[in-house]
């Protein structure tokens, strides 16, 4: 596997909401700033981001796994409505994060929690369940601080469950991939991380990183959602873009029906925001025609999504959008303080 | 093994790591230590229950009515010699060897329990296939994110007590390594019949998984409390949570009285659990958000008394919807029968292999109880929206399931070698529905 060395928080992603960016890059042996005070109860530029580094790209049918790393870093996890901060601990080694995704449609499988297993010479060193985060650059991924032994050679395993999927291709059995992971401490160190000291704690988000062979777990844009556009609309710094197609037989409803379809993403980077329950209200003129909970679903062209099989949806009809508990992800800095308080909102 | 062991740490993290050492010199160790006098069983040894697996009775109880369970443990898989049935000296070998133990111990947890089970693949040396009340399938994986090995010995053994020295003695005995046990002559030894595919060790109860935390899997800090009977740092086995000896006995044909028994062995990780999770989390993991609001649980659970509460919590599915994390126990309650479980748990934990684990040994009528069991905890129904495939979902984050196996616990009057289909009047479920 080749091994190649990916920064970047610094770019030059167009749609990015952060104007005039001059990061400034450091690697770690200079100590990673403070988490910001007065941070905005919203999406907002963070003190710094870090580099990440490919170890290997591995491929099980018609999916990859990139293993990719970077150094420890903070994070908070989030259960209900509060986060609970992650310190990093004394031996951590590295943060590590298997990235999975559909070779052809560069679908992220959302809900499929991979497994982590880490050897040495057939020894296991660790294994582990890493959390769903969502991170300025990378956007929705699975992570955690690790903790090594020592420089080494090691032997990763990385285990993912059967993918269900709205659209057929998307479906997999379950996969191992496997990946030979040099650790040098040294290395780690010195990946590089920029900080942003003019803009970090305003609201706003770093672009996405750009990277030749790992995609970013963005969402498409509002036109590029297939059905008939319903409209968007933000809450919290939540996006929520409706769309309604005809059909709802590859979702679990019927052909008669028409499948309600809401993309929620991060402002600014477009990233997935999963996780959350999501209610929906249909109305038309001033009855409710469709009043529930969305599931979530994969599909080719809508990617990670919440929806639900209703009656019909008419030109006119208001689409009214309740968020009962808030994407259950971890957070790194800049994504921790938002999508807690998210009133209810009408696409309309 | 235990480097420790001659640097004065408390005595009963010695006798533990005895038994996970083993043989004649880790229980020479033991008895000079554990000095404890053990009654032995009874010379008539028609007295004894016909279920293998009645040790609620001869158990120790808590404050609250709770059994308490056997200290220590030893898991020895068995394989026959050869292809084909064993045959009809195999079979008195056999029992000899267990009637030896009966009459070394009593059988209570302050001396010796054991039970003996068969395989799936044990039953196929057989022409004849088990009778239809017996519902004991080869173990498959019972989840989409887990990929066990099936564990297939012939026969595995489970010695239990609250002594160390009492199991590694009756170890001992089934090795053929001693010719006396409990100053009781030890007529025939297992390994006359079978050879030993694997030993497994463990414990539980209070102090026990504090004093084994220096084990990978585990973080440094030493997280686990001084009085968790268990390393996730809670009380189980509540006897509301807990199904009835009745219920997991089979009722009717030529094994009634016996028992089906799963073993698992879980890996746990649990620098998350203790490291980057919060007491609110693990409470909420492990019971329900509900608890973690209210603060239901102080330390390891002693004030819930003999239930887990689950009458605090919401419907599972409501806390998945609303809350976006559903405890383990929480889970539990959607395969209760007459407000019980349908499974009777006799796990403990380990550190086989220098890693923390739970080997998980149930007992139930059917498997399929188990699966059913097994099924509500994978939560599958309550994720795939705020509820993670295994994040926020009970402690299944935290648990990695290595191996499983499925055993018929036969009655005591079959536990040597039974036949797939035994002849003859039954002791118990007489009045089976024909």
């Amino acid at each position: 596997m080749r091994r190649r060395d990916f920064l970047r928080g610094v770019g030059a992603a167009g749609a990015a909401g952060l104007a005039g960016c001059a990061g400034l890059v450091r690697t770690r042996a200079a100590n990673v700033p403070p988490v910001i005070e007065n941070r905005p109860n919203a999406v907002y530029v963070p003190s710094h981001v870090e580099a990440m580094k490919v170890s290997g790209v591995a491929s099980a049918g018609a999916y990859r796994c990139a293993l990719t790393y970077s150094f420890p870093h903070r994070f908070w996890t989030v259960s209900i409505d509060r986060t609970e901060r992650v310190s990093i601990r004394e031996d951590d080694a590295v943060h590590l994060m298997p990235v999975v995704w559909h070779a052809e449609t560069g679908v992220v499988p959302v809900t499929t929690n991979p497994k982590i297993e880490i050897s040495e010479g057939g020894e296991t060193v660790t294994s582990l369940s890493p959390w769903p985060m969502l991170s300025q650059p990378m956007g929705y991924h699975f992570g955690d601080n690790v903790e090594l032994p020592g420089d080494g050679t090691y032997d990763v395993t990385v285990r993912t469950g059967a993918i269900s999927a709205a659209t057929d291709a998307l479906a997999a059995d379950a996969a191992t991939f496997e990946f030979e992971f040099d650790y040098a401490r040294e290395t780690v160190r010195d990946i590089e991380f920029t900080t942003y000291p003019d803009e970090q704690g305003s609201t706003g988000a770093v672009p996405p990183m750009e990277m030749e062979t790992v995609p970013t777990s963005q969402v498409p844009k509002p036109d590029a959602l297939p059905g008939r556009p319903l409209g968007a609309a933000t809450s919290g710094d939540a996006v929520f873009v409706a769309t309604a197609m005809e059909d709802a037989t590859p979702f679990g409803g019927t052909a008669e029906e028409t499948y309600l379809a809401v993309s929620a993403r991060t402002p600014y980077n477009r990233f997935v925001l999963p996780m959350m329950s999501l209610s929906a209200t249909l109305e038309r003129d001033g009855e409710t025609v469709f009043e529930g909970s969305l599931s979530t679903a994969l599909h080719s062209e809508l990617d990670y999504h919440y929806g639900a099989s209703v009656p019909s949806v008419d030109a006119g009809d208001v689409v009214r959008l309740a968020v009962d508990v808030p994407p259950q992800v971890a957070r790194h800095e800049g994504y921790e303080t938002a999508f807690f308080d998210v009133p209810p909102v009408e696409i309309a | 093994m235990d480097q420790r062991s001659d640097r004065g740490i408390p005595r009963r993290a010695f006798l533990r790591s005895a038994v996970a050492i083993g043989g004649a010199s880790a229980l020479a160790a033991c008895l000079d230590r554990e000095s404890v006098d053990v009654p032995t069983g009874p010379d008539d040894l028609s007295t004894l229950p016909d279920r293998q697996h009645a040790w609620n009775a001869v158990s120790a109880t808590d404050d609250h009515g709770n059994v308490v369970q056997p200290r220590h443990r030893i898991l020895l898989a068995l394989n026959l010699a050869g292809d084909g049935a064993p045959s009809g000296v195999d079979r008195e070998t056999t029992d000899s060897a267990l009637r030896s133990l009966d009459r070394a111990y009593e059988r209570s947890h302050d001396g010796l329990l054991f039970t003996v089970g068969y395989s799936p693949a044990y039953f196929e040396r057989f022409d004849a296939a088990l009778p239809d009340a017996v519902d004991l399938p080869m173990p498959e994986p019972l989840a989409a994110f887990e990929d066990p090995d099936p564990d297939t010995p012939d026969a595995m053994v489970h010695l239990a007590s609250d002594h160390a020295s009492v199991v590694l003695g009756a170890e001992q005995a089934l090795r053929g390594e001693t010719a006396s046990l409990n100053s009781v002559d030890v007529e025939a030894a297992l390994t006359d019949v079978f050879a030993v595919a694997d030993r497994r060790t463990g414990f539980v109860g209070e102090g026990l998984p504090a004093s084994h935390q220096d084990v990978d899997g585990v973080p440094d800090s030493d997280p686990v409390p001084e009085d968790a009977p268990l390393y996730m740092g809670f009380k189980s086995g509540f006897s509301k949570n807990q199904a009835t000896e009745d219920r997991v006995t089979i009722q009717g044909g030529p094994f009634a009285g016996g028992t089906t028994q799963h073993v698992s062995n879980i890996r746990l990780n649990l620098s998350q659990w203790y490291e980057q999770d919060s007491r609110f989390q693990r409470v909420g993991k492990m019971f329900c958000p509900a608890h973690a609001r209210t603060g239901a649980v102080e330390g390891v659970g002693d004030n819930l008394g003999d239930s887990s509460g689950m009458s605090a919590c919401p419907a599972a599915d409501d806390s998945a919807r609303e809350d976006g994390m559903v405890g383990h126990s929480q889970k539990m309650v959607s395969v209760r029968e007459d407000d019980r479980p349908i499974i009777l748990r006799r796990d403990f934990d380990s550190t086989d292999g220098g890693h923390a684990g739970l080997h998980f040994v149930t007992l139930q009528r059917r498997i399929e109880d188990f699966v059913a069991t097994r099924e509500a905890m994978n939560g599958t129904d309550l994720s795939g929206g705020a509820v993670g495939e295994r994040n926020n979902n009970g402690i299944l984050q935290y648990v990695d399931v290595r191996t499983r196996g499925n055993f018929l616990v036969p009655p005591r009057r079959l536990r040597a070698l039974p036949p797939a289909t035994p002849e003859g009047a039954t002791a118990e479920g007489a009045d089976a529905p024909a």
